[in-house]
């Protein structure tokens, strides 16, 4: 009795069909998520022969195999392409970071003139895609000798995520009670030790809001990669799988394979921060 | 106190403003702030022979009116919008029945379904494109069987391939990956309603349904427009979906093409056209005025309207 | 207007037992004041009459109508929230309205029904205001009157001054006094607040960890508290308390031994006790007097506050440690000072080990201070 009523909600029969329709309908809507990503995984571990007769079937031992992830890593450098990706989403992450919090602070914290005009110039990069900008950004790449460069990559992604960082952190750094640093200055504590030694351990929940809306996009950009560094020494994952699925369309197996090798650390990675991520999504920093 | 006191300690420089500042300005104003602008000037001048000269609004005249550019053009233009309604009517309207779901009280597991509805947000665009071009393939029919195992088997075309559906077909694909966000969005809203006022309205007599249309969503109105602009936004920033799955050419026939393909086919060059860094400007310079006019329509006539709400 | 009955509730969270059986009568139209720390449950409890918790076990009635999973609009009840959940998007008008307006009264009844609470509540000129156009009074004036205007068979308070400073909170509680007389309605008021509990309350309910403590009148309560809990709660400021020795158990006439060993008198029925049991005295700061002769002690007075009409001395006693006296405005101790009080035996309260209040013999229940 007691085990009974516990997994019924306590107000009776009323509410049972409510929370069933709700819990169906989101799972509904996870299978339908989720099953395009489930497919291509699973089916990359399987014999040619087996992903079309049987699609939705799991590998087993008679149709199991790794030959698509052979194939893959025998005609293209995965590993170089993660490692770039990893090293230019890294950089770029950590400098916006850094340097909007910077700005930030600086453009909250002090008055001085063009401190509105910069605000707006910040803001405005909020709503325009930098995209936009391309056929400068190219030129200036060329002129500075920058082109096949992670650098390039990793300049154009701080100017990218700079804008939003900027706003984000800003309005977090207005919640900061003036006393701190009041306080600080009573003390005449330098304004560089102010700033990283009481504001920036201040800022780490609103950075992390601010990384996850800067990582994602950088890491899964196809535009710039393409247009700035589309060499084979300077592929990003997301482009090397573009180029080689693009190349090997015909062999599933391949396709698949390289499919899987970029989404599954991907959600790995996803899995294990998700939480935070998440409660950096909904903590209102987007107000 | 004599005021002639206070300039006697004259201000340092301000280096600490230079320091703070100085960098992420730098970067943003040489990598964003001036490739926009020259991209803008750059499109009131045409390159021929290595030699740029000025030549007004003629590339603008030549894109809108000039049969070799028009038809493309307003053909990506109306696809946008067309890709941008369908994102406002199926995504977000989704997406707010989601958060809704989400945020019912006391919801078990609802951390979870949280977590693995926004995973495909997570995945870059390009894979995403190409998992639906193998899911939709008629080579390998997993499609097919799904709807002859539901009886609507013979609906299945080459959704992916015909003109008629292929524009549309990729909406939808974009609306499945980026549902997410409007849902996290306007689910984040919802919590910070605080249980209060909720409460306040079913001792009202509100229902669920009552509660939900006079209480909550005005309350996320302000998120629901917000969705909205950034959604705009969104779709005439898209290109890589169409780049994957149908290529630079935005085929069949660029039925699928949107101003982001256009604009890279007009600056890169396409089969026998050549590229043409002034072309490309004046359609990046097109986006950046539909952008503006949007943003700026949000802010004037809508945002405005709107009030945000402290709790 | 309606009668509220308790029987054993009880409330679970999950494994947490919130609420252990909770038994309570309130009569129609009376004022009932549920108290305690926070944490105590009665905002839970509120919640329980209100609908929008369920309850775990026991019955609930309304006007002799079991009410329980029954939704909070038809059991009649309204609720004046400690936020005031006034919906912000909505104007004072339409916040009043809203609960009308659901229910699908015409336009006109609701027109009047708002008007006539708004004039009662001095808020008539404010009906096209924001919720954030008002100032905190303001708010918690539109709050009562959505509670008002659907004419409830009970009012539910959920702490509704404590956002409110303080002199505001003191006019605020005026009001609310006269608003009850004039409606006659039945209240359950929730606050941690035992001078609003003393003013406002027909009867106060102190409940302590998921339990009723205590239930009676206002002053019942402060002369008779029937445990160490109660006694503490009531009065301001609170009631001291000296641990001591018995050691000469008695019916009517029990002597003490504190720590230092100095002897007390006490009239209260220890008989149940024996010798060398340790009990608590409480004795009340008002009852204290520098001049009586009975149980005198000696201390050094460590602080002085002046409230004006009358102080509280601070003050040290050796091992036993700190007292309150209550003493008047114009008495001329300073910080420092070594002085004698003493208490008469039938105003001292005595609590065994379990915090349950003794008998009291003869008892001195006038509040005045004695000579």
């Amino acid at each position: 009795m007691k085990l009974f009523s516990r997994f019924m909600p306590s107000s009776g029969m009323r509410q049972v069909p409510k929370s069933v329709t709700i819990h169906a309908v989101l799972l509904a809507y996870t299978v339908i998520a989720l099953f395009p990503i489930i497919v291509v995984v699973i089916n990359s571990f399987k014999e040619r022969r087996a992903i079309f007769r049987d699609p939705l079937g799991l590998p087993d031992s008679s149709s199991f195999t790794l030959v698509g992830f052979e194939q893959v890593l025998l005609r293209s450098d995965f590993g170089l392409y993660s490692w770039n990706s990893l090293v230019v989403t890294i950089l770029a992450v950590g400098l916006v970071l850094l340097l909007g919090a910077m700005a930030a602070w600086a453009l909250t914290e002090y008055k001085f003139k063009g401190n509105l005009l910069i605000t707006f110039l910040f803001a405005m990069g909020i709503m325009i895609p930098i995209r936009l900008g391309t056929v400068s950004i190219l030129s200036l790449m060329v002129n500075l000798n920058l082109v096949n460069t992670l650098t390039a990559l990793v300049l154009v992604y701080i100017a990218q995520g700079l804008p939003l960082a900027v706003y984000i952190l800003s309005e977090f750094v207005r919640t900061i009670p003036k006393e701190l640093t009041e306080a600080a200055r009573c003390d005449s504590v330098s304004e560089y030790k102010i700033f990283f030694c009481v504001i920036l351990p201040l800022l780490k929940p609103a950075m992390a809001t601010v990384a996850v809306f800067t990582m994602i996009p950088i890491w899964n950009d196809l535009w710039f990669p393409l247009i700035l560094a589309p060499g084979e020494e300077t592929r990003t994952i997301t482009l090397g799988v573009q180029q080689f699925v693009g190349q090997y369309v015909t062999d599933w197996n391949s396709v698949l394979s390289a499919l899987t090798l970029a989404i599954v650390p991907v959600l790995i990675l996803y899995t294990i921060f998700s939480r935070q991520l998440i409660r950096g999504l909904t903590s209102g920093a987007v107000k | 106190m004599n005021p002639s006191n206070q300039h006697d300690e004259k201000k340092p420089f301000p280096w600490h403003l230079v320091f703070f500042l100085g960098p992420g300005l730098l970067i943003y104003v040489i990598f964003s702030v001036y490739p926009l602008l020259d991209t803008l000037v750059l499109s009131l001048y045409n390159e021929q022979q290595g030699q740029s000269h000025f030549v007004g609004l003629q590339n603008f005249i030549t894109l809108i009116t000039d049969d070799a550019w028009s038809h493309a053009f307003w053909n990506a233009l109306s696809n946008n919008f067309t890709f941008f309604a369908i994102h406002m009517l199926v995504q977000n309207p989704i997406g707010l029945i989601l958060a809704v779901l989400l945020s019912s009280p006391k919801l078990r597991l609802s951390g979870t379904y949280r977590t693995l509805i926004f995973m495909p947000t997570m995945l870059s665009v390009v894979i995403i494109g190409f998992v639906w071009q193998l899911l939709l393939s008629p080579i390998w029919g997993i499609s097919e069987n799904f709807l002859y195992s539901i009886g609507l088997g013979e609906y299945f075309d080459a959704w992916l391939g015909k003109e008629s559906s292929a524009l549309i077909t990729l909406a939808f694909i974009s609306v499945w990956q980026f549902v997410g966000i409007p849902m996290m969005l306007i689910y984040a809203t919802l919590l910070n309603i605080p249980d209060d006022i909720v409460d306040a309205s079913v001792v009202d007599g509100a229902n669920s349904f009552q509660t939900f249309w006079h209480i909550k969503l005005p309350l996320i109105l302000p998120t629901i427009a917000m969705v909205s602009i950034l959604t705009f936004v969104a779709n005439f920033n898209a290109f890589e979906l169409i780049y994957a799955v149908k290529g630079a050419l935005a085929g069949p026939n660029f039925s699928t093409d949107l101003m982001g393909t256009f604009f890279y086919r007009t600056f890169f060059g396409f089969q026998l056209q050549q590229g043409s860094a002034s072309m490309g400007a004046a359609v990046a310079t097109l986006m950046f005025l539909i952008i503006l006019v949007g943003v700026m329509l949000f802010l004037f006539f809508i945002q405005r309207r709107i009030q945000r709400f402290q709790f | 207007m309606a009668s509220v009955k308790l029987n054993n509730i009880k409330k679970r969270f999950g494994d947490v037992d919130v609420l252990h059986g909770i038994d309570l009568d309130i009569k129609d139209g009376e004022f009932v004041v549920l108290i305690g720390e926070s944490g105590c449950g009665k905002s839970t409890l509120l919640r329980l009459l209100s609908g929008l918790e369920d309850i775990t076990e026991g019955d609930l009635y309304i006007d002799e109508e079991r009410v329980n999973g029954r939704s909070p609009a038809k059991r009649g009840i309204a609720m004046v929230f400690q936020s005031y959940a006034l919906y912000p998007h909505m104007n004072v008008f339409k916040n009043m309205a809203f609960g009308l307006k659901i229910s699908g009264k015409d336009k006109a009844f609701v027109n009047n029904k708002v008007m006539e609470a708004a004039k009662k509540l001095k808020i008539d000129h404010l009906l096209e205001r924001l919720p954030r156009e008002l100032s905190g009074g303001q708010r918690q004036r539109v709050a009562i009157g959505r509670a008002i205007v659907r004419d409830p068979k009970v009012f539910l308070f959920d702490e509704p001054l404590s956002n409110l400073d303080a002199s505001l909170r003191v006019q605020t509680r005026v009001e609310l006094g006269k608003l009850h007389q004039e409606l006659k309605a039945t209240v359950v008021y929730v606050t941690h607040d035992q001078v609003e509990a003393m003013t406002l309350g027909d009867k106060i309910v102190v409940m302590n960890k998921g339990r009723v403590e205590q239930v009676g009148a206002p002053l019942d309560l402060y002369h008779h508290p029937k445990t160490q809990f109660v006694a503490a709660f009531i009065g301001s400021p609170k009631m001291n308390f000296l641990t001591a020795k018995i050691s000469q158990p008695d019916p009517e006439n029990t002597q003490l031994v504190l720590e230092s060993g100095r002897v007390v008198q006490a009239c209260v029925d220890t008989s149940s006790l024996n010798k060398g049991d340790l009990v608590q005295i409480g004795i009340r700061p008002e009852h204290i007097a520098l001049e009586c002769e009975h149980n005198t002690v000696e201390g050094t007075v460590t602080l002085i506050e002046h409230l004006g009409e009358l102080s509280y001395l601070y003050i040290e006693i050796g091992q036993e440690g700190e007292m309150v006296l209550k003493v008047d405005g114009d008495n001329q101790h300073q910080a420092g000072d070594k002085i004698t009080f003493g208490i008469q035996p039938n105003r001292l309260y005595l609590f065994d080990h379990q915090g349950k209040a003794l008998t009291r013999v003869n008892a001195h229940t006038s509040a005045a201070i004695p000579l």
